[in-house]
């Protein structure tokens, strides 16, 4: 449904066309490709494939923001930037969804993500074969190294002149931001004191002008949606250049089945303002994120594939995976003001690899993350590691000192686990699909890995000369739910995202992981997204789809 | 005795000409909330703003009434929960049952609506259901006391934490569009940053 007060309601968008009217649209009678979902994947195969002159349609559930008058400097009032439509949730360790990991709009999660672009570093394409746990993916680290590299030119990746870990080292195409924060600059000397090596975070935000662009004023509101366009997005970036090339974008539509045609996808059907419509397409990939994929697939079963679209594997909605991201808040004796300029500017990968000293397998990234008020408070009452509560006199007290705290946060892997899962329940939504349940219970690796990284979080909090106070539980990103892989017995997809099961149709974004790595994923997201749009431009011209 | 601020002097709307004219009207209305509510009723809205006040430990009326009138719209909305664990009510029968197992539970404890308790009773009401500790079970059936709890504690919490009175309390900069941050190291703070007292 609509929500998201004061927004233009153009739901048609191509070359020299916004208009409120589904009667404009541009590829009515089909397309070559239809994209579902406008984020990370979608916008960077828009873009890709509308240039290599096929004929191209997003179809994106949420509104085409302007962060003019869109977005705010405010942390409540952003959450619409979320997917906010209810989910059930499930399993012991049950995630909170909506703005914290998801979006929904033009841009997707690009939009409120604090831009950090890491890579993955080679061992996590191949965990079961290295640790024993996971599983390998069907492609290597330099598989996707080109691809890699050009996300980073074409969006001017900002970032330090030597990284230290991984198969990349830099440099980066723009220079690393500096000044950087002071709760980034506590946590560098903190780790420098502790002998942790430390990086100023690689961002997809600008450090110098770029194509009209500004660099980054240190507003701090990322999280919020970037109003410079300093920040990259899908919505400012890849998505204009898309429509320039040709491609149609028709947003507040809400794709609800997948159609077939025998043994091959035919197109998707849409709801818009209460209305059902239909796209025809030669191909259709599905971007829609690892909760809204899944469903989809699961929702559009029918006769010959009673399991769900692309599932003779079973394996459609398994194997989720979120990162455990754990924050421990530490109050220091001077001034941190931890909601002053880009929310996260240092970090170390120190701990990422497997240590075979420690009583886990894989690893993790730790963030010095800055924090507003709404997130501090809410995270340090209502979701405490320990399970307990903060409230009344002893949460107003914590809060007084909010200048005084400075944050750590971790992005930790969660190995993949068959029964952390997206299902359909038995609750219809207000297209009358099945509302989603997603199940998720951390596995003893992953609980070791975390206490593991709180107690470095504090390490580092003390080695600031602060006391650590409060720690949360939370997790940050979703993986996985519709894995890649060599065998359609155990996946969903090809390395390229092409369903087993059916040829023309494809799936890209964070779904197709095999597993989460220990860092962000946007960079991974957009790099696997540019694989599919070369192996897609040559199949189609070749016609082999 | 009750722990001071450290910025007295400071008030963060003193900036509202420097952000943007959205931000503006986003918190121009949170400083003049409504008292009319389309969900709950007056009955519900006073015990709601009672417990809201223990939570949040504040006893301002303006910022009670904001929260009272947020939680209010964002329950009666026909937007989604984002999430829900299975086997919680959704949001409009959480709040109507957690109400009422809130007046429950102080009746049974203390002979009293939650209202009319002293400040410590309605304290320890709320540490028991906190604690999913409750003496009535019966109001409870449907509702885990600590499920109602967690999610009323985020809400409010959220809530308290966004109107600009608070956000002067804490000495938080808040709106920096368009104008951002230009001192952001350590130590360094913008002109029309709030300075600390120095003791």
């Amino acid at each position: 449904m609509n929500h998201e007060e004061g927004v233009k309601r153009h739901c048609v968008h191509h070359a020299g066309v916004r208009s409120a009217s589904m009667k404009d649209r541009k590829y009515a009678e089909g397309a070559d490709v239809c994209i579902v979902g406008a984020g990370a994947a979608g916008g960077v195969l828009a873009y890709e494939l509308a240039k290599a002159g096929l004929r191209v349609v997003v179809i994106e559930a949420g509104p085409f923001w302007d962060p003019q008058t869109d977005f705010a400097s405010d942390e409540l009032a952003m959450r619409r930037l979320g997917w906010q439509e209810t989910r059930l949730v499930d399993g012991k360790d049950p995630l909170r969804l909506g703005h914290n990991n998801s979006g929904r709009g033009v841009g997707g999660g690009t939009v409120h993500f604090t831009g950090v672009f890491l890579r993955f570093h080679e061992s996590d394409f191949c965990t079961k074969t290295l640790d024993g746990v996971g599983e390998d993916w069907p492609i290597r680290y330099q598989d996707l190294a080109r691809y890699y590299d050009k996300i980073e030119r074409e969006i001017a990746v900002s970032g330090p002149a030597y990284f230290p870990w991984g198969a990349f080292h830099g440099p980066y195409p723009y220079p690393v931001r500096e000044p950087i924060s002071a709760n980034s600059q506590l946590f560098r000397e903190a780790c420098e004191k502790l002998g942790i090596e430390s990086v100023v975070a690689p961002l997809a935000i600008l450090s110098a002008p770029f194509e009209g662009r500004p660099p980054c004023i240190n507003r701090g509101f990322c999280n919020q949606g970037c109003m410079p366009n300093a920040k990259y997005s899908g919505l400012i970036h890849h998505i204009p250049k898309a429509i320039a090339e040709g491609a149609e974008v028709l947003s507040d539509c809400m794709v609800t089945e997948i159609r077939m045609n025998g043994d091959r996808v035919s197109g998707v059907v849409f709801s818009h303002g209460g209305q059902s419509y239909e796209q025809r397409a030669r191909v259709v990939i599905l971007a829609g994120y690892v909760i809204e994929t899944p469903r989809l697939l699961l929702a559009s079963a029918n006769s010959r594939f009673p399991d769900g679209l692309a599932n003779s594997s079973g394996w459609v909605g398994k194997g989720i995976m979120p990162h455990s991201s754990h924050d421990v808040y530490g109050r220091l004796t001077d001034e941190v003001r931890l909601y002053k300029g880009t929310p996260v500017m240092a970090l170390t990968q120190h701990f990422y690899e497997t240590d075979p000293n420690r009583d886990f397998a894989r690893g993790y990234t730790l963030i010095a993350h800055g924090a507003r008020p709404v997130a501090m408070a809410a995270a340090i009452a209502a979701e405490r590691e320990d399970g307990s509560f903060l409230w009344g006199e002893k949460l107003r007290e914590s809060m007084l000192d909010y200048n005084l705290y400075a944050r750590v946060t971790l992005v930790g892997e969660v190995l993949p686990h068959p029964d952390n899962a997206v299902t359909l329940s038995d609750l219809k939504d207000e297209y009358g699909l099945p509302i989603p349940k997603v199940t998720f219970s951390y596995q003893e690796n992953d609980r070791r890995l975390i206490k593991h990284a709180i107690e470095q979080m504090k390490r580092i909090v003390e080695a600031m000369g602060g006391t650590p106070e409060h720690v949360v539980s939370d997790t940050a990103h979703l993986m996985g739910g519709c894995r890649m892989g060599k065998d359609p017995r155990s996946s969903v997809v090809n390395e390229y995202g092409q369903t087993h099961d059916i040829p023309n149709l494809f799936i890209a974004g964070a779904s197709t992981f095999v597993t989460s790595g220990g860092g962000n994923p946007t960079n991974t997201v957009m790099a696997l997204a540019a694989r599919t749009a070369d192996k897609l431009v040559e199949a189609m011209s070749r016609r082999d789809v | 005795m009750a722990k001071q601020r450290r910025y007295p002097d400071y008030d963060v709307w003193k900036e509202n000409d420097k952000w943007d004219d959205h931000t503006r009207k986003i918190v121009v209305k949170r400083k003049a909330a409504q008292v009319e509510h389309q969900f709950f009723d007056p009955n519900q809205a006073l015990l709601l703003q009672a417990i809201v006040s223990q939570l949040v430990n504040d006893y301002r009326l303006e910022v009670l009434t904001f929260i009272v009138q947020h939680l209010d719209e964002s329950v009666a909305s026909p937007i989604g929960e984002a999430q829900r664990k299975v086997g919680v009510p959704p949001k409009q029968e959480l709040y109507r049952q957690g109400l009422a197992g809130v007046d429950a539970e102080s009746r049974k404890r203390y002979k009293s609506g939650f209202l009319s308790l002293k400040q410590e009773e309605q304290k320890a009401v709320l540490e028991a259901v906190s604690q999913g500790e409750i003496l009535d079970r019966q109001a409870w059936e449907q509702l885990s006391p600590v499920d109602f709890f967690k999610r009323l504690l985020y809400d409010a919490v959220s809530a308290y934490y966004s109107h600009p009175l608070v956000w002067s309390d804490i000495g938080y900069g808040g709106p920096a569009y368009p104008r951002g941050y230009v001192r952001v190291e350590k130590g360094l703070t913008d002109p029309w940053e709030a300075k600390a007292n120095e003791p």
